[in-house]
């Protein structure tokens, strides 16, 4: 037992004694470096870095050595340590712009050596790549709500800006929050602004250099600012605002959603539609005329003058001779005269001795001619009323002349009785004013009942009434001759009116104005009866 | 009214006419300067430099698209190794390789350096493009950028001569600085050595001079009128 322990101890012993000297014995020469590349941060030094191999288990050290272009001498790194660990850095008097280097990096152990491969370098000025710049800050200016960022730097470190043989292009970067960043090249060498930046938002600053178009530096550290956000605080002013004018929106919305129709009432007024006075639109529609035409015509109040056809139409006799007045049996229970004053007011009464006939009484003018009615209203007015006779009841009341008052109008009295009765009643009378010369009516009289109203028909029925003009007699004397009897009138009136006729178109004028009556006269000779007289 | 009309027309347009041709015909007599002329001349020789300056750095990022180009589609494979023999024909000019030398040296050494750089380049550049238009071998934007690489290189030549007429009127400099003689003295001396070179060294030496001529230039001018913008 105890022998078999012992063996064992033994040739582990003996092992590991083995292991030992063999191990001693594999330590081999360095392992080859690998040179990683130069960097020159101001165009007038620059430093290499390798990597080493493996060490072979020995202390390794290592060795560069390069050589320049044009000359077959082999230089060594003339300083390993300011640059840290396998570095090599090349100060000034070592460095040549525009040459060619060629570096090599040998590893040497106690073993024997290593070289790494041949590294060149074209131009120093490849391998130009400054610092970042220095003391990059960012300040937010905000004068007059427009802020904007004002960044300032420093050249990067060692660099030489002053005599010209370096031309320093700079680089900035802004991002707003996680959008794309935006580049901006500065001109000027310390400072920049930026302009377009919101209220509000955080903004990331950071800048990088570059050399005579060399490679660009790293970017430098970061700045993050974020601009005060200015519209909110004024936002509780803007909800104030808004609250105080939406409250009386909604009143007015409410006001007029309650009266709308009042307000439509005085948006859009109701256009009146056409409507006459008194007449009913029912009544139009039922479609009567007596009806239509009554409610059309009745509730005029024309003014009597110009309603001639309704208009009794008196002649009145001018004669010369008391005889026939007084012969005459109706006539001479009254006896007239008239007086025609300047203003010519003429009121006549009619009487009525049988439906057919209504004799007006003649009156005589004259001169001097006075006219005496009974029932004349005398004034100075130049009024000229023609009573109309009542046809049927020969009251008075007919007779009595409506002066129509200092309007002018000559006012003849409707008949009432036949009020509403058509054109055609037979028995309206119908007064003719032959002319009115100056101060004189000369009024011819309707001794028969004219009836028509038709022009045909009155001029039929009033044939019988002309008469004629024996003589004028100065200013205002106009002689008429005396009626025949009534059998013959018609002839005569034929006749008459013939003449009448005749001697109208030859003297016929339009109007006959004076000074203060005007008739008109009619285009077929008749005066017409109805005239208007206008009072100065 | 129209009869008016034509004969005013052809007054305002004969008038415009006039201001113009005078503005023209005073264009070149007409300077920015006004009484103070010492600081007058200063101020254009600020504004001549920074014409050339502008100018080199444009014609060097024209040489740097071309090299850029032509490694791309002709040379795939970066080989190291093989670019050991590389030669310009315009190693011979010492030139300043670094801030300190180019500080250092003279003035009319620094401007004969850049004038005789330039005056080097002049018939290579034409030779490159048309050899690049008869051979067909960049498509036709390489074609018209060595043509335009050509024409800036001969403007940027007179333009930097002008700049050194004006820096010798003004006393900047001594006269000492040859004009166009000297520069093709040293150049018949040296030969047609660049009709051997392959174009991709061409394009590869003239990336590396016009840079070095944009960098002589501002440190010229940072020398000669710092005031004004360095």
């Amino acid at each position: 037992m105890l022998r078999a322990r012992m063996r064992r101890r033994l040739g582990l012993a003996v092992l590991l004694m083995l292991s030992a000297a063999l191990r001693c014995r594999s330590a081999s020469p360095p392992g080859k470096p690998v040179l990683i590349g130069c960097r020159s941060p101001e165009k007038e030094t620059f430093t290499c870095w390798w990597e080493p191999g493996f060490n072979g288990g020995l202390p390794t050290r290592h060795r560069l050595f390069y050589e320049k272009e044009g000359s077959e001498e082999v230089h060594e790194c003339p300083d390993y340590w300011s640059a840290g660990k396998n570095s090599c850095f090349f100060g000034k008097e070592q460095t040549s712009i525009w040459v060619e280097y060629s570096l090599t990096v040998v590893a040497f152990n106690a073993l024997g050596n290593t070289s790494s491969d041949l590294f060149k370098i074209d131009d120093v000025m490849k391998i130009v790549k400054p610092y970042t710049p220095e003391n990059v800050t960012v300040l937010v200016n905000d004068t007059a709500n427009t802020p904007y960022l004002c960044v300032s730097w420093n050249h990067p470190p060692k660099v030489d800006t002053k005599s010209g043989w370096t031309t320093i292009k700079y680089e900035l970067r802004v991002q707003k929050e996680d959008n794309k960043p935006e580049i901006f090249h500065p001109n000027k060498k310390n400072s920049f602004k930026v302009y377009n930046v919101d209220p509000g938002a955080t903004y990331t600053v950071d800048m990088r250099c570059q050399l005579d178009q060399s490679s660009w530096s790293e970017w430098s550290t970061a700045s993050v600012v974020k601009i005060p956000n200015y519209f909110q605080n004024e936002k509780p002013f803007w909800i104030l605002v808004s609250i105080f004018s939406v409250i009386p929106l909604l009143a007015t919305i409410c006001i007029v959603v309650l009266k709308r129709k009042f307000v439509k009432q005085w948006l859009l007024p109701p256009v009146p539609g056409p409507k006459i006075r008194g007449v009913d639109v029912q009544l139009l529609k039922s479609g009567r005329a007596e009806d239509v035409i009554n409610a059309l015509i009745g509730n005029q109040n024309f003014p009597p003058a110009a309603a001639w056809m309704d208009q009794t139409e008196e002649y009145l006799l001018v004669s010369d001779s008391n005889d026939w007045l007084l012969t005459d049996p109706y006539i001479s229970q009254k006896k007239k005269s008239l007086v025609i004053p300047a203003g010519v007011q003429l009121e006549i009464q009619c009487r009525t001795s049988a439906p057919a006939q209504s004799d007006c009484e003649n009156a005589e003018v004259g001169k001097d001619g006075k006219v005496e009615p009974d029932h004349l209203a005398q004034t100075k007015e130049s009024v000229l009323n023609v009573a109309a006779p009542s046809v049927s009841s020969g009251s008075k009341e007919a007779a009595s002349g409506n002066a129509a008052g200092p309007t002018g109008y000559v006012d003849i009295q409707q008949h009432k009785g036949t009020q509403g009765a058509g054109p055609n009643a037979a028995q309206w009378d119908y007064s003719w004013v032959k002319e009115v010369n100056g101060e004189t009516i000369f009024i011819l009289k309707n001794e028969d009942a004219a009836a028509g109203l038709d022009v045909p028909g009155w001029e039929e029925n009033t044939a019988a009434d002309y008469s004629r003009v024996k003589e004028v007699n100065g200013d205002d004397v106009v002689l008429l001759q005396k009626h025949d009897s009534a059998d013959s009138s018609c002839k005569k009136k034929e006749d008459r009116s013939a003449e009448w006729t005749n001697q109208k178109a030859k003297s016929r004028h339009g109007s006959d104005c004076g000074k203060g009556a005007c008739l008109q006269i009619a285009g077929n000779g008749y005066v017409d009866s109805v005239p208007r007289f206008y009072v100065e | 009214m129209t009869a008016h009309i034509r004969p005013v027309c052809a007054v305002w347009v004969g008038m415009v006419c006039l201001v113009f041709c005078s503005r023209l015909s005073g264009m070149k007599a007409a300077s920015i300067c006004g009484n103070a002329q010492a600081e007058c001349h200063f101020l254009s020789l600020a504004n001549l430099f920074d014409r050339v300056i502008q100018h080199s750095a444009r014609m060097h990022g024209i040489s740097n698209d071309l090299h850029s180009e032509f490694e791309l589609y002709f040379l795939p494979s970066k080989n190291q190794v093989s670019r050991v023999g590389r030669n310009c024909h315009t190693s011979n000019i010492l030139t300043p390789n670094g801030k300190e030398n180019a500080q250092r040296i003279e003035r009319e050494e620094l401007t004969e350096v850049i004038m005789k750089l330039l005056a080097a380049w002049r018939d290579p550049l034409w030779h490159f493009h048309q050899s690049v238009a008869r051979n067909h071998r960049f498509n036709g934007y390489g074609s018209n950028k060595s043509l335009e690489m050509s024409d800036m290189a001969h403007e940027l030549r007179k333009g930097v001569q002008k700049v050194v007429e004006k820096m010798q009127t003004l006393g900047v400099i001594s006269n000492s600085v040859g004009g166009l003689a000297s520069p093709e003295a040293l150049l018949a001396a040296d030969g047609s050595g660049w009709r051997f070179m392959k174009d991709s060294d061409l394009l590869y030496c003239f990336r590396r001079d016009s840079n070095k001529i944009q960098n002589y230039l501002k440190i010229l001018k940072c020398r000669i009128v710092p005031e004004h913008g360095c």
